[in-house]
């Protein structure tokens, strides 16, 4: 019975190392299990699919480092998806410590499908303010931004020609690791100015998105790692990108992952329930 | 005196603000607009006290040579070269500031502390997770359909689990939620009724006098 | 000719094949366009709503015609029919008129009659939170009132506010501190204010037994309160001489730099109780996972449902939402405060009984008969 007791009390840096190494094995090796995607994905893939090229896909990045591994890889594969199809990004956010992520993306992205900065992307930077940041940018963005994250006037990118407001805007996706994130958007912008408004946000908070989509205020829903790694299949079938797809790769790790927390509480109740019946 | 002025102003503030809500009038959107930014510099100057805090404390810390207080000398002086880099280079895209100390050490740091949940997970599952009772078991069952419907793995088992899973998260989690997130709305009403009316003074250092 | 092809292939590329039809009969005019001062807002704003005639249309064309003469001043998509002119000024009369534009084709609808935008004083659409809120308030104020008269209140138990004596007469015992993260909110959040409540009493027993109190600081005016609070508490205790400045203290408002910080404090000082009390994040069981590594007993609370079941996990009480606002009347005992608990209860009531007849109604609404049921529905929902 012995056994049974040690099992009620595995030391917790067994626990630790099981789990890095199951996490770190199927990056190296990927198991291949493959994503299916899901209505929600699908919605918001369908929804920025059908934006005209030539007009402007609004971005706001509303996440900082520590949700980055969860919510980059969707504000990578929106932009792919906008990028191939022609369709102009503008990105903002509303998370000051949020600013280098999005700065990442429109240095790293834009240049694999030959975009150019000013032409086809812009990114406006943060501001203080949430919701009167929002409103704002449904009267005029160069009120609220007057230049760019870069400095530039935004009179002297071109492609801010076309977009002055909100309304020039056919959507939106936020992809928010809290508050202030698509709340903010669906308040301001989405009741007020009628943006039609997409979201992608962390494993943890997607339940409470559901509500918004049911009545239709969200277009579509990216939740967590998995949403990041369905829009990255949706957007590779239809050949629109061929690059590496880190939300799925690390799809196989989560798998594992979930696997061994199960297996862990599995264990644990057994001997839970052998040692009580000896107790009793 | 130092309980009635602070009294007298979350008062006037309180009832002020709840009737500028029901105003849509550009004199009460102005006074809003005006109250959120004197908001934004009190806190600035309740950071320069919060700085004054955190100098105090660490060099009181590496002073005494309390335990850990070597971690002290790496705060001040993450502190100080953080704030020479800033003032000194800016901190425009491309800066010092953004390309090293954002990129170089917030990154990786932020995410290694929410990486840390995913063992944490682990370990607090284990060790909590026992189905005690039926209400427990109930739970457990619940929580595997989550964990497997969610993942890739979980779809080759069986097709409709992660139908099931969403089920589960958007119908009994939902109102389940939804019910203590009523009693919260409403509690927060409350409390700020109770403070608005000076009935809750525990803000203020404690009781009535 | 054969440009004039061209020409027609090309068109043929973008435009859906009604346009032939366009081209052959004229769209007709959009009837009942209507102008009018967008209502509940701060003026500079005028709503324009038109129905379309048939389907021939485009596009809409919207001509705004104020003192400065007739301007084209938008085009909308054929699906729309209605328009928000934000670009007006108050108190100054506009007429507009809109248009059906299809091929060569542009077909302009009577004028609306003139409007001008004003600000109101008063937002109607909020009326019902309005009734809404003056109900509650009308109980909680009547309960305080009947609690002042010195009628006995009764108040369920709650575990993790009854183990707090226990927490801090264990830390006593073992001669180790309490830490009390007063949760990484600002002093608006609803649960921190609670929090610091909860900070006022626990600091006063604290004092009365003679223990240690460590209170790191996420939010700058939130460690400003916390350390009066405490102060404060100390001098009631009647030992202020007791009270260490350095007790409370600001760590860093980044927030895993901050659990980081908290997790070293407890790993070195090794606390006998820890207290989660506030607003939570991620952070949550970052926090009180190296808390019970610890050994250290812990009672959290918040009304953040995404971070309970982590509390719940990891940590010995667990105060759920709103009993975190309830533990200053708990703790304190105070009638007044008992009081208010009793009308929020009453609050929940009226809650519940709207939730059934808004959902009787609802279900009623879609019987063909009952559906004017579906306008009273519309009191109930917000803008």
């Amino acid at each position: 019975m012995k056994f049974f007791d040690a099992l009620q009390r595995i030391d917790r840096r067994i626990i630790y190392i099981v789990m890095g190494l199951l996490v770190i094995f199927p990056l190296v090796k990927p198991l291949g299990l493959g994503v299916s995607s899901g209505p929600r994905a699908r919605t918001l893939f369908d929804a920025v699919d059908s934006i005209p090229a030539g007009r402007t896909l609004l971005i706001s990045v509303d996440f900082d480092p520590s949700s980055m591994p969860e919510l980059y890889p969707m504000l990578a594969a929106l932009m792919r998806h906008a990028f191939a199809r022609d369709v102009k990004v503008l990105l903002c956010g509303l998370w000051v410590t949020g600013a280098g992520l999005a700065d990442k993306a429109v240095t790293e992205i834009p240049p694999e499908y030959g975009k150019k900065y000013g032409d086809d992307v812009v990114y406006l930077g943060w501001k203080a303010g949430i919701d009167a940041v929002i409103l704002g940018m449904g009267e005029n963005i160069k009120n609220v931004f007057p230049t760019d994250y870069y400095g530039h006037p935004l009179d002297s990118l071109r492609m801010m020609n076309e977009v002055v407001r909100l309304r020039d805007i056919p959507m939106a996706v936020a992809i928010s690791a809290g508050t202030p994130g698509y709340t903010d958007w669906l308040n301001f912008a989405q009741s007020r100015y009628g943006l039609r408004l997409g979201a992608g946000v962390t494993a943890v908070s997607a339940a409470d998105a559901y509500p918004y989509l049911q009545t239709g205020q969200l277009t579509g829903l990216l939740a967590g790692m998995k949403g990041g790694a369905e829009y990255e299949v949706l957007v590779q079938k239809k050949d629109y990108s061929r690059a590496y797809m880190p939300a799925v790769a690390a799809m196989d790790s989560q798998s594992l992952a979930h696997v061994v927390i199960m297996l862990l509480v599995i264990v644990g109740n057994i001997a839970y329930f052998a040692t009580r019946k000896r107790g009793a | 005196m130092k309980r009635t002025i602070p009294l007298a102003i979350v008062l006037t503030m309180g009832i002020t603000m709840m009737v500028q809500f029901f105003v849509p009038h550009p004199v009460s959107v102005g006074y809003y607009d005006l109250t959120t930014r004197w908001i934004r510099i009190v806190g600035a100057f309740a950071l320069v006290l919060g700085t004054g805090s955190f100098i105090m404390f660490h060099s009181d810390k590496v002073r005494r040579r309390r335990q850990g207080w070597y971690y002290s000398i790496i705060s001040l002086v993450a502190l100080v070269v953080t704030t020479v880099i800033g003032l000194g280079w800016g901190i425009r895209p491309g800066s010092i500031l953004q390309n090293v100390i954002y990129a170089n050490f917030l990154v990786p740091l932020n995410a290694s502390m929410f990486a840390i949940l995913a063992f944490y997970m682990a370990s607090a599952a284990y060790r909590a997770f026992r189905a005690r009772t039926k209400e427990a078991a109930l739970l457990l069952i619940a929580a595997f359909i989550v964990m497997l419907g969610m993942v890739p793995i979980g779809a080759s088992i069986w097709g409709k689990l992660p139908e099931l899973a969403e089920w589960v998260l958007s119908v009994p989690n939902m109102a389940a939620k939804r019910a203590i997130i009523f009693g919260v709305a409403l509690g927060g009403i409350a409390t700020s009724l109770k403070v608005i009316l000076g009935i809750e003074r525990g803000w203020l250092g404690g009781g009535k006098q | 000719m054969i440009p004039f092809l061209i020409l027609l292939l090309a068109a043929g590329q973008t435009a859906p094949p009604e346009t032939t039809a366009a081209v052959l009969a004229p769209p007709a005019p959009p009837v009942a366009v209507r102008a009018f001062d967008t209502p509940n807002d701060a003026g500079k704003s005028i709503t324009l709503r038109w129905s379309a005639a048939d389907t021939l249309a485009r596009t809409w064309l919207i001509e705004r015609t104020g003192p400065e003469g007739p301007k084209v001043i938008a085009t909308s998509e054929p699906g729309e029919t209605n328009y928000l002119d934000e670009e007006v000024k108050d108190r100054i009369r506009y007429t507009y008129r809109i248009a059906a534009v299809a091929g060569g084709d542009t077909v302009w609808s009577a004028p609306a009659a003139a409007v001008a935008s004003t600000p109101q004083f008063f937002n109607t659409s909020r009326v019902n939170i309005l009734i809404a809120m003056v109900i509650f308030f009308a109980l909680v104020v009547y309960y305080i009132e009947s609690a002042k008269k010195g009628k006995n209140l009764f108040v369920r138990r709650i575990a993790g506010l009854d183990a707090v004596e226990e927490a801090v007469g264990r830390a006593t015992e073992m001669g180790k501190p309490i830490v009390y993260v007063p949760g990484l909110g600002s002093v608006a959040d609803i649960a921190t204010i609670a929090s610091l409540n909860i900070l006022g009493e626990v600091a006063k027993k604290v004092a009365q037994y003679d223990s240690a109190l460590l209170v790191p600081n996420r939010d700058p005016i939130v460690y400003t309160v916390a350390r009066e609070i405490v102060k404060e508490s100390y001098t009631k205790a009647g030992r202020p001489d007791a009270f260490r400045q350095d007790s409370v203290f600001f760590v860093t408002s980044e927030q895993f730099a901050y659990a980081a910080a908290v997790d070293g404090l407890m790993v070195r000082e090794k606390p006998a109780t820890n207290f989660f009390l506030g607003m939570f994040w991620a952070e949550s069981l970052v926090l009180a996972e190296t808390g019970a590594t610890t050994g250290a007993i812990q009672i959290a609370g918040t009304d953040s449902v995404f971070q309970l079941p982590f509390f719940i996990t990891a940590c010995d009480y667990t105060l759920i939402g709103e009993e975190l606002y309830a533990a200053s009347a708990y703790l304190s005992r105070e009638p007044l405060l008992l009081g208010s608990l009793k009308g929020q209860d009453y609050g929940k009531m009226v809650i519940l009984l709207t939730l059934v007849v808004g959902s009787a109604l609802l279900l009623l609404s879609k019987v063909p008969a009952l559906s004017f049921f579906s306008n009273i529905l519309g009191f109930f929902s917000t803008r």
